[in-house]
């Protein structure tokens, strides 16, 4: 586990964060911590972008992300769990995180 | 309403995109277009996470950001057009529409 993917996982954990608080927040405080964790999140992306494969990082973003945001809307939020929905998030995941990876590939093949 | 702040919302994304590729081209204008583009990318998905659930809201908004990435890359910058990553738009588009039914 070294340093760069340290990087990409807080700033998906962050990605939770800011989500969360751009539907959430009611005051300046709360404002402030969520523009914060933002500008953080993508930092940490553009760092660890630096050492690593641009693709892979932003599919392990997107999908700590994705996968964090319905599970917190579900647990601390109480929406309700909708297995069909549920479903069709895990495809479109699939197909954001498939199309990262293979244009990374195909990157690193012509360069 | 909501619906459609989300497809702006990923699109201004895209724009986004398309300026910090012109930033690391040494294009300064870029960058009020940059924060202009990404502020109002923000906006837009908060607005629409008003009424849509968050984890659909925010899957969509990554989704149409990459789709709408990956056609400009290809348009524009003459990235590859494989058939797997064509499949993989497919894969997103359709289940964007698929939870646009569901919510």
């Amino acid at each position: 586990m070294n340093r760069n993917w340290l990087y990409v996982f807080s700033s998906g954990i962050l990605e939770i964060f800011w989500v969360s608080g751009l539907k959430h927040s009611e005051t300046i405080a709360g404002w402030i911590f969520t523009v914060a964790a933002l500008a953080c999140s993508f930092y940490l992306v553009v760092l660890a972008s630096r050492q690593l494969p641009v693709g892979t990082v932003y599919a392990v973003f997107a999908g700590i992300g994705t996968g964090g945001t319905v599970m917190v809307e579900s647990l601390v939020f109480g929406e309700p769990f909708k297995l069909l929905k549920i479903l069709l998030i895990v495809v479109l995941l699939v197909g954001v995180v498939g199309l990262k990876m293979v244009t990374a590939n195909t990157e690193k093949a012509t360069t | 309403m909501a619906w459609l702040a989300l497809v702006g919302a990923g699109c201004m994304e895209v724009f986004g995109v398309i300026n910090i590729k012109r930033l690391s081209q040494q294009k300064w204008d870029a960058l009020v277009y940059m924060m202009f583009t990404f502020g109002l990318s923000f906006y837009l998905l908060t607005y629409a996470m008003k009424t849509i659930p968050m984890g659909t809201a925010y899957a969509m908004w990554t989704g149409i950001g990459t789709v709408g990435a990956a056609f400009v890359g290809m348009v524009l910058y003459g990235e590859s057009k494989s058939w797997k990553r064509l499949v993989f738009v497919v894969l997103i588009l359709g289940a964007s529409v698929g939870l646009k039914f569901v919510s």
